[in-house]
């Protein structure tokens, strides 16, 4: 009797209607969804209203800024964008559209970048940069190169060789003559290759091979490469482009660089050096403004300097280096020899000189 | 920010620490890795130099994770890194002001760390981090270099002074603290010696010098921060001494009982030997002499100009900007230099006249402030005036019971400075509010009264005098004490001494059966005495060796508040006339004063006599103790001021004194509160075993099989229950069997020595 009525009555309930009451909300159905929410920051999708499309420069700006990105594909990309600016869409010789000495210092921590990705596409940008302009700013690029060389990451190490052998190609010059760029970078060399000590560059030695080592023989023999066109630049022989600029008191060299500027008549002689030199920063070796430079940190801007420094120092554990390459065979021998070229022409040139080594 | 997530395939190793783990283990193998990871450094570094504000992030390693790293390892190869300490000085040094925080702290750490590997010495990492912790503004860096300079203060402290260089960092605080007076830079000298002081590290009179030279600064700040050294500093260190010496009481016993019993485990092992070393030290520490340690204002050089210029400049001065708070703290310092090395400040007592009234606000630190100032020497006719008029505007009916009582007390406790402050009719008038209706205005009477009847019994009325200051009057103990006079020094205790030793001889001779009284042959005492010279060898010469006596019965000598009532009510014919009583007087004083002559020719024969041996120095020692113990637990609680040390300040409380008698009725809640004060709460009421079982909780002990049993979940034992019920004859006579056998071996492991 009692369940009977119970019954009835939830049934009436269903189709009982509820009462309104005035300044009172209106009760939810039973069925309502709620659809509000919270959100910190709302993201619309089409957030540019301009109709016209942002130009190349702003894009290129963009881009730029895009460097600093916390994304490794973003920055990638952003790479790869600014490449394809310098390389295609710019016709002729059109200036950049920001300067290189702008571009530099957001393009330099990229080197150390933990993407290989990233580094890459970082070494297709330099390489389409005009030479001219990175000249000036060699010094500003080294230390990042040199962080690079003795990194603990072996691929960031083989990047970092792969940026120094760019920069040697387009500015040699001024890489083995700027401040610290002889005895840092011939350090890192060093470091890199295991050649420091004499155990260390034997071949029995227990290479304390920490980190990967990436693939086995194939960085070695890059590093070969690039220090042998490193050597060359800063004491190989001189020839042609390589003494070009270079103060250089000999007689002969003296005429062939004075040729370029202009016929002297007969009582001068090796003008070129005592007028004001071509290049950017001329008075650079001054260190006027910076911290005193140790000698490590010293610019060794012309190429007796360098030998004299490199007998001293470096001779000798390269020579060893070199000796165990070339008994390793293969493609490090082979590598080797190119470096062993470098040498025995740096020898026999400074031997002609008069130097002692 | 969110840390950015690596893909499994782009990761790179870059592991320093564990390139760290492995040049820990073997330095030599890995000097090429670690000559690449300082050329990195390097380089970074000189990235970091070219820019140091814009210095960002590099790639996955940073500047700082390298400095950490080389930091770390830097003693494996100190050819390699020698530079490397100037170089961190130099990045700290030049760019502190520019440096991202984290980077700075990692550099600070460094520094320390190389400190603890002695590749950098203290004086060069404190000259270092020193001026950066007086110029930043950065707060976290402050507190961290502040923390850096005091731990490595402490440990290049910790094995033995190094007077070097502690000489030099007083003498960079003494210039700090001197060389701008008005700056605010000297407050980091007043936290440094202060923190030192505490830790009983520096001790000596430079600190107290820079103190000095700080409080005597034009900074506000600074003036306060070295007042307040020397107002609460020893109080400070002598805490800080009981605290590191009652840590916590190692029970040797117990750790090895543990041991004996827990699974024995090499961590186990170590902490026994940790506690057996730390008992070890402990014991050695409390064999050592203790180290003398003069109080701050012992050690002042010249306290008499010291107080005299912080009077004139702080107080006397009108351009002095000081608040009231901070004038008070400069005048209680004022005072107790005055009052502990009894100097004489000749405007000091007219500049209280202002101050001595009522009104003005926390009088009652001014009136402890004066009589702080007050001892012996100082002038009566300078304390006359002021007693006066503390007595004119805060002792009368009129004026609050507080008021009343806290003057009372202020003139009691000058009095009991300089009792030539008084004067008879006075005296007589103030004696006369112990029939005040208030409570705490009778106390303080009283007390003005009881010292009076030590002092200068003369100057009150005979009936208030009491019968032990009559008689002393009366034998001529009890005299007038003139200006600047002082008492004769003698041994104190070697009345004690005497006394035991007397009882020591009649015993002796009881036991051998002779008179007590009768005089002994002196040689066999003299050998004994001789004997004696050696304490540690007749170890048990002293029967109570390290007890103290404490008598159970001693009389408890309350204020003679009562009987000086009775004293008073008795009835008055007893009273003679005064010329009567001064000619009794007179006549017995002669013959009592011959007495006490004799007494004192007694007292001085022992040590006149004798020289003490050690034995007897230590026996001295020990009598010492314990009469202060027994009259400690005689007169209970109450510190009278010849108890008072003459270090201790007084405080204004003391002056406040039973004021809060005197406040009126207490509430209902307050009396509740009061009531229940003393009461343990109500929750420790507990059976004899739980209270037993907690302690043994508490002592981490473990149950027994009983207790497991007891507590084990009924469920889990409902199976058993059940199969017994089940069991054949059979089985049910293996278990039994099995049962006996358990029992003859002695459980389940057995204890028959396998």
């Amino acid at each position: 009797m009692g369940s009977s009525s119970k019954k009835k009555k939830e049934k009436q309930k269903d189709f009982q209607k509820a009462k309104l009451k005035v300044g009172k909300t209106k009760a939810k159905p039973d069925n309502f969804t709620d659809t509000s929410f919270k959100a910190k920051s709302i993201t619309l999708t089409q957030q540019s209203l301009t109709l016209n499309a942002p130009t190349t420069t702003t894009q290129f700006t963009h881009h730029v800024s895009l460097l600093g990105s916390k994304s490794d594909a973003q920055r990638r990309d952003s790479l790869a964008h600014l490449t394809t600016h310098l390389t295609h869409s710019r016709p002729g010789n059109a200036p950049l559209p920001q300067p290189v000495s702008t571009l530099l210092p957001t393009l330099a921590p990229l080197i150390l970048d933990g993407s290989t990705g990233v580094r890459t596409q970082l070494l297709r940008l330099l390489r389409a940069l005009p030479p001219r302009d990175v000249e000036d700013h060699v010094a500003q690029l080294l230390p990042f190169i040199r962080a690079g060389m003795t990194h603990l990451a072996a691929d960031i190490r083989v990047t970092a060789v792969e940026v120094l052998a760019w920069l040697v190609e387009v500015a040699g010059r001024e890489v083995v003559g700027c401040a610290g760029g002889w005895i840092k970078t011939l350090n890192c060399f060093l470091s890199v290759l295991g050649w420091h000590t004499e155990e260390s560059s034997k071949w029995s030695a227990s290479r304390a091979a920490f980190g990967k080592s990436g693939t086995a023989g194939r960085p070695v023999v890059k590093v070969l490469g690039v220090l042998a066109e490193f050597l060359e630049v800063g004491i190989g022989a001189v020839a042609g482009e390589g003494g070009g600029g270079d103060v250089v008191m000999e007689e002969g060299a003296g005429r062939t660089a004075g040729a370029a500027v202009g016929n002297w008549e007969f009582p001068l002689a090796q003008v070129e050096a005592h007028m004001v030199p071509q290049t950017a920063q001329p008075y650079v070796y001054l260190n006027l403004f910076g911290q005193p430079r140790d000698e490590e940190g010293e610019m060794y801007e012309t190429r007796e300097d360098r030998f004299r420094v490199f007998a001293a120092r470096f001779l000798k554990a390269v020579e060893r280096g070199v000796e165990s390459a070339r008994q390793d065979g293969g493609e490090v021998g082979r590598a080797s020899s190119a470096v062993n070229k470098v040498l025995k022409e740096a020898l026999g040139y400074a031997r002609g000189a008069g130097l002692e080594v | 920010m969110v840390k950015r997530k690596l893909g499994a395939l782009e990761k790179v190793e870059a592991d320093l620490p564990n390139l760290q783990h492995k040049i820990r283990r073997d330095p030599k193998s890995y000097i090429e890795d670690f000559r690449a990871q300082h050329y990195q450094y390097e380089s970074h570094r000189e990235i970091f130099m070219a820019a140091p504000s814009s210095a960002t992030d590099t790639g996955i390693i940073s500047l700082r994770e390298l400095i950490d790293f080389i930091a770390h390892v830097a003693d494996c190869y100190p050819e390699i890194t020698k530079d490397f300490p100037q170089q961190l000085m130099d990045i700290l040094t030049q760019h502190h002001l520019i440096l991202q925080a984290e980077l700075r702290e990692k550099i600070v750490g460094s520094l320390v760390l190389l400190r603890k590997k002695e590749l950098l010495d203290s004086a060069t990492l404190l000259q270092t981090l020193f001026p950066i912790l007086i110029s930043t503004p950065s707060k976290t860096l402050r507190a961290l270099l502040f923390q850096k300079i005091l731990m490595d203060l402490r440990s290049s402290n910790a094995k033995s002074t190094n007077h070097k260089l502690n000489r030099t960092m007083q003498t960079v605080l003494y210039n700090l603290v001197t060389s701008d007076r008005t700056s605010s830079k000297g407050l980091w000298a007043i936290k440094l010696t202060r923190e030192l002081w505490k830790r009983q590290i520096w001790t000596d009179a430079k600190a107290v010098e820079v103190m000095k030279e700080a409080s005597l600064a034009t900074n506000e700040k600074v003036i306060v921060g070295g007042i307040r050294f020397f107002l609460g500093g020893d109080k400070e260190r002598e805490e800080m001494e009981d605290e590191s010496s009652d840590e916590e009481a190692i029970d040797m016993g117990r750790v090895k009982h543990i041991v004996g019993i827990n699974k024995k485990t090499k961590k186990k092992a170590r902490a026994v030997e940790k506690a057996r070393a730390t008992v070890k030290r402990r014991e050695r520490k409390k064999n050592q002499p203790h180290p003398l340690n003069f109080s701050a204002l012992h050690l002042l050089h010249d306290p008499q100009g010291y107080a005299e210029s912080l009077f004139s400049k702080h107080l006397q001065s009108t351009k002095s900007k000081l608040n009231l708070d901070q004038k008070l703290l400069v005048l209680q310092l004022v005072t107790r230099l005055v009052g502990l090395h009894k100097l004489h400040i000749m405007h000091l007592y007219s500049y209280f006249q202002k101050y001595l009234t009522p009104r003005q606000p926390s009088v009652t630190s001014f009136l402890a402030s004066l009589a702080q100032a007050s001892h012996d020497l100082v002038p009566p006719d300078d304390l006359e005036p002021l007693v006066q008029k503390i007595a004119n505007e805060f002792v009368s009916e009129a004026s609050a019971a507080e008021v009343a009582s806290a003057g009372l007390n202020a003139i009691r406790e000058i009095c009991a400075r300089q009792p030539l402050a008084m004067n008879e009719t006075l005296l007589q008038d103030l004696v006369m509010y112990r029939k005040s209706k208030d409570k705490g205005v009778v106390m303080a009477a009283r007390g003005l009264l009881s010292l009076f009847r030590e002092l200068n019994p003369e100057w009150l009325k005979r009936r208030d005098r009491g019968k032990e200051a009559s008689m002393g009057l009366r034998s001529g103990d009890k005299k007038e004490k003139r200006f600047a006079e002082q008492a004769a020094g003698g041994i104190e205790g070697i009345e004690l001494l005497e006394q035991w030793k007397e009882e020591e001889r009649r015993k002796k001779r009881a036991e051998k059966g002779l008179a007590s009284d009768a005089e002994d042959d002196d040689e066999e005492d003299e050998e004994d005495n001789w004997d004696a010279w050696n304490v540690e060898e007749d170890e048990d010469s002293d029967d109570s060796d390290g007890w103290i006596q404490v008598q159970s019965d001693a009389e408890i000598e309350l204020s003679d508040s009562d009987d000086d009532d009775e004293d008073s009510k008795r009835p008055k014919k007893k009273a003679k006339s005064d010329e009567e009583t001064a000619a009794e007087t007179a006549a017995e004083a002669t013959t009592e004063a011959s007495k006490a002559q004799k007494e004192l020719d007694q007292k001085l024969s022992l040590a006149a006599t004798r020289i003490l041996t050690p034995a007897d120095l230590a026996k001295l020692q020990e009598l010492r103790t314990e009469a202060a113990v027994n009259a400690l637990a005689g007169v209970k609680g109450r510190q009278s001021a010849s108890n008072r040390h003459h270090d201790d300040p007084l405080t204004a409380e003391e002056i406040e004194g039973l004021a809060a008698l005197s406040a009126g009725k207490a509430t209902r809640e307050e009396r509740i509160a009061h009531a229940k004060e003393g009461k343990t709460d109500r929750a420790d009421h507990k059976s004899v075993t739980a209270k037993r079982k907690e302690k043994k909780d508490a002592q981490g002990k473990s149950t027994t099989n009983k207790e497991k049993a007891r507590k084990k979940n009924f469920l889990m034992t409902l199976g058993k229950a059940k199969s017994k019920n089940k069991r054949s004859l059979v089985q049910t006579r293996a278990v039994l069997k099995a049962h006996q056998e358990r029992a003859k071996r002695g459980g389940r492991r057995g204890n028959t020595g396998n």
